[in-house]
């Protein structure tokens, strides 16, 4: 096929087609509209960067965001420590592995609004009642505050993608060549300075790949947190993609939303664009 | 004397239970309350209903609509899943098989959409869709393609330059056209990363919340849609809440017991790559 | 070129699979001539009333065999609005929906017909359409008047030695807070309130309301004109709030309106807790012995002229789309009219929906339950005030005052703060 060959536009053109339509051009389109008093329906006035400038003074955006980067970072080092933990044990050669890769993994599949839902339930009633049945006090009252509320999301988010994160870490470790451990293990090696020495530098490649895609998922999470806290406490727990969302569709302030979310747009593409470089640059190394 | 190596499998075999217990005590607290009347779930959050009865799983069952819900989520997932499955792969094919600058360019734009996150599009492209009134679920699948195609046609595009050009060339000779050639030999070919496709979109679309609420209406709502139910401003009522939430979980599981091993590997090969 | 033709072909099926979908969905649209059924779609947000009103329809629909009504019911408040303007977006509008108040009156003014002309509009109690006119049209109909204050467990009160009633000022009201919760073991109380501190339309709108609403004499149309506000009732407002969550189960941040009504109240374990008329069927559903003899209402403290009035107001409006037919529009406003002054409607309205009338002509001792009656004593002394929180800027209500509100629940903001806050909010929305 080359360019002047018809079918190469046919068959190209259907997806091509609904990606501008659906990516590209509300891209564009919004991003011009940022720099007006856009209301959704028309723009009046055009107001160059003022909408960009009044971001870095919304103490709402600033604290979502804060707020965002500790739920991201906190995230991902429980989900890849856990992570990888399960992946170790179910590798184990014990008769119920594949039972327990089975089980981890089932969080994943369901949709983050119905297991906000749920957790919502195991926070207030659950924990509440486990609280009372031990006389532990920590446990109630939880999503209360803004305490609570952050872990409550955190624990939600390593319960349904420490299974994911797992199974990236398993499909390395069963990577590692069943010889050289072998070997190591005839020459006197622990089952610790196995997994050290031999099975972690082998399954480094898998923390880039995990780490990036924790931090992206914990920077679009949305489901999760309205359907566990809808950002409550007064604004507490409102997480950065809620805050653009309550900024266009509760408030109404389309133009003004749309500029957050090119500022978020900015730091999605940095982080996915320095996985890019670094996987490169590991390339190159090896 | 049991040896230490078996001693030590027996401590991992009931260590990994109890962690595996503690993974599926939401599912366990969940499901037993649901069976339980308002007034139980007040006194007794954590033992077994005092009865089994399925009044809860009945009322939530008729509240929710969920035959309707249920038909409208398989709708959307089914029609959008099978669109992106046909366009991805002809235009990875396309674009595999063009070895030109321009298609070059191309596939990179379709790459470079995947770093564009659904909130920076969300609300223009709301305000467009419902200027052109394709707030509804034929213009909902229109959307899945555009936003599915990109990583669907990252992964198909791998896969087709796996597959010699000269089964095309061969194919030519015989004076097929593209269009059979690529049905006929190039798609069957495939398969696996299909398979793969497949389970990504599905476990994406089924699940997907934000999207559907602002594009469909109430009477095309699709389960996670529905959930919202239970969660009115004025009325919290955890007995039918989790009695509709269990429901909505039930087909995502009865899916998982029957395709659990191309799920597994189908999510680690679409995230690796 | 047969290879061309099957591809084209193959690409107009796929775009026509596309579109089929949207031809059908917009398919209804026209409406029907004489002769033939009219349909009207119903898109109403009370969950509560919902099977009721189904029933009521059905009564309607067999009467009127021209006519065909079908009801869509979203459940809960919060995303009635947002549901709403998918509807109206998506092309599928409905004939019959629902708006609150002025400022939804502003953004649906172009979907709103005039129903000055029904016969409901022209027995709709003095002050009922307050805020739903606009240049001599009528814009909406009252669903029922609501009210709320403070909701005591009467047998508590009765073993104390305390009358309610007596109960009209903060310092009466503090005494005996302080004398329940003394003996609340005895009492069998976990403490004397349940404040749901987690909702914030209960602080938000309807606790601020009753400190807000005199500031701008009750009136709906004031507030929604008003550039600011300087909480003139500040100090009252604080002292309710400040009350409230130093008797109540804690922490308050926890409790949510189920815990209130249903698991605390409802079962005796607290005495008091503010709410209005409208979780009377919840009550009735968890204990109806204690729903109908063991309650009643009293309004929240208010220092100076407003002593003793309990905020009643209207929740929500019936609306009617413009953009409908004739037809359409005529059999809409022939149902709503049936509804409220019908024999059988009437019946429906206080029996069945257990709503306190809106409108004149009905026989108030049939008004079903103790709550209702409360409320309605209170607007037939006339002591009551408006309900303003309809008018207010968008969100401010909750996101605004009623988080400022929890964050001064927590120490995480001061008083003065709150106040500042919430001006200043106020203010930039309302230039």
């Amino acid at each position: 096929m080359n360019n002047k060959n018809l079918s190469f536009w046919l068959f190209l053109l259907p997806a091509l087609f609904a990606l501008v339509v659906v990516v590209f051009f509300p891209f564009l389109y919004g991003f011009y509209y940022t720099f007006t008093d856009w209301n959704g329906l028309r723009a009046t006035t055009f107001l160059g960067l003022d909408n960009y400038f009044a971001i870095f003074s919304d103490q709402r955006f600033i604290d979502s965001l804060v707020f965002t980067i500790k739920f991201a970072i906190t995230s991902i080092v429980i989900v890849n420590v856990l992570g990888l933990g399960l992946a170790v044990l179910v590798t184990q050669k014990i008769k119920i592995s594949n039972g327990l890769r089975t089980i981890f993994f089932m969080p994943n599949l369901i949709g983050g609004l119905i297991l906000g839902f749920i957790w919502q339930f195991i926070f207030i009633s659950g924990f509440d009642a486990v609280g009372k049945l031990f006389d532990l006090s920590f446990l109630q009252g939880w999503l209360s505050n803004a305490e609570t509320g952050f872990w409550g999301l955190v624990i939600l988010n390593v319960w349904q993608y420490a299974g994911y994160i797992m199974i990236i870490y398993i499909s390395y470790l069963q990577g590692v060549p069943q010889e050289l451990l072998e070997a190591a293990e005839i020459d006197g090696a622990s089952a610790f300075q196995r997994f050290w020495r031999i099975k972690f530098p082998l399954v480094a490649p898998a923390f880039t790949v995990s780490l990036f895609l924790t931090l992206s998922n914990a920077f679009k999470l949305y489901d999760q947190n309205l359907a566990l806290t809808n950002g409550g406490p007064y604004g507490s727990t409102e997480m950065l993609a809620m805050e653009i969302y309550n900024t266009a569709f509760s408030r109404y302030d389309m133009a003004y939303a749309q500029s957050k979310a090119v500022i978020f747009f900015i730091l999605v593409a940095v982080v996915a664009l320095t996985q890019v470089y670094v996987n490169k640059k590991r390339e190159v190394e090896l | 004397m049991i040896s230490k190596k078996r001693q030590s499998k027996i401590i991992l075999t009931i260590a990994s239970t109890i962690i595996a217990l503690i993974w599926l005590s939401p599912f366990y607290l969940m499901i037993v309350n649901a069976f339980k009347s308002k007034f139980e779930i007040f006194s007794n959050v954590l033992s077994l209903p005092s009865e089994w009865k399925f009044d809860n799983f009945v009322q939530a069952f008729i509240d929710l609509d969920f035959l309707n819900a249920l038909t409208n989520s398989f709708i959307v997932t089914f029609l959008s899943v099978l669109i992106i499955i046909v366009f991805s792969s002809m235009a990875a094919y396309a674009l595999a098989r063009n070895k030109s600058k321009l298609s070059g360019v191309f596939f990179l734009v379709f790459v470079a959409a995947m770093l564009i996150p659904f909130q920076s599009v969300m609300i223009p492209l709301i305000s467009i869709f419902g200027r052109i009134d394709l707030l509804n679920t034929s213009g909902l699948i229109f959307m899945y393609l555009g936003f599915g195609s990109s990583l669907s046609i990252f992964l198909y595009h791998g896969a087709v330059k796996g597959i010699p050009v000269s089964l095309d060339e061969a194919a030519m000779i015989d004076g097929a056209s593209r269009w059979r050639i690529f049905w006929t030999i190039i798609f069957p070919m495939l398969k696996p990363i299909t398979v793969t496709v497949m389970i990504l979109n599905v476990i994406w679309i089924w699940n997907d919340y934000l999207l559907p609420s602002l594009v469909l209406s109430q009477k095309s709502a699709t389960i996670p849609l529905r959930m919202f139910f239970f969660f009115g401003q004025y009325t919290k009522q955890w007995h039918l809440a989790l009695a509709g939430l269990t429901l909505a979980i039930i087909p995502v599981i009865v899916l998982y017991f029957f395709a659990q091993k191309h799920i597994i590997e189908g999510v680690a090969e679409g995230a690796i790559k | 070129m047969k290879r061309k033709i099957s591809i084209i072909f193959m690409f107009l099926i796929a775009t026509g699979l596309l579109f089929t979908g949207c031809a059908s969905d917009s398919g209804d649209k026209q409406s029907s001539g004489s002769g033939e059924a009219v349909d009207v779609d119903i898109f109403q947000f009370k969950v509560e009333f919902r099977d009721q009103f189904e029933e009521l329809i059905e009564l309607y629909m067999e009467e009127n065999d021209h006519v065909n009504l079908t009801v869509q019911t979203v459940g809960g408040g919060s995303d009635y609005a947002a549901s709403l303007k998918a509807q109206m977006s998506s092309g599928d509008e409905p004939v019959i929906f629902n708006i609150g108040g002025p400022t939804e009156l502003d953004e649906y003014r172009d979907y709103l017909a005039d129903l000055s002309d029904t016969e409901a509009a022209s027995l709709a109690l003095e002050g009922t359409l307050n805020g739903i006119e606009d240049g001599g049209e009528v814009l909406g109909l009252p669903f029922a008047q609501e009210g709320y204050g403070l909701i005591y467990n009467k047998e508590v009160f009765d073993q104390v030695g305390i009358d309610p009633k007596s109960l009209t000022t903060f310092d009466a009201l503090e005494a005996a807070f302080a004398e329940i919760d003394a003996n609340k073991e005895e009492l069998g109380l976990d403490a004397v309130v349940a404040f749901p501190a987690m909702e914030l339309w209960v602080m938000g709108n309807h606790l601020a309301n009753h400190y807000i609403a005199p500031e701008f004499n009750s009136d709906i149309m004031t507030t929604f004109g008003a550039e600011t506000i300087n909480f003139e009732y500040g100090d009252q407002m604080k002292r309710m709030l400040d009350l409230q969550s130093q008797y109540s189960v804690q922490p308050v941040l926890s409790l949510d309106y189920s815990m209130q009504v249903e698991q605390l109240f409802s079962t005796g374990k607290v005495a008091v807790i503010q709410q209005g008329n409208w979780i009377y069927p919840t009550v009735e559903q968890m204990d109806q012995e204690f729903a109908e003899n063991g309650i009643g209402m009293i309004a929240m403290p208010f220092e100076g002229e407003f002593e003793d009035h309990l905020p009643v107001g209207v929740p929500q409006y019936w609306a009617v789309n413009k953009n409908k037919s004739d037809q359409e529009i005529q059999a809409a406003k022939d149902f709503l009219d049936w509804m409220y002054t019908s024999d059988q409607g009437k019946e429906f309205v206080l029996d069945e929906f257990k709503f306190i009338p809106a409108y004149d002509g009905y026989d108030a001792d049939r008004i079903a339950d103790p709550l209702s009656q409360d409320v309605y004593q209170y607007s037939l002394d006339e002591k009551t005030i408006g309900w303003t929180f309809m008018a207010t800027p968008i969100g401010w209500n909750e996101d605004v005052l009623a988080s400022e509100f929890q964050k001064y629940l927590v120490d995480e903001a001061t008083w003065e703060e709150v106040l500042q806050t919430s001006k200043e909010s106020w203010e930039s929305a309302r230039q």
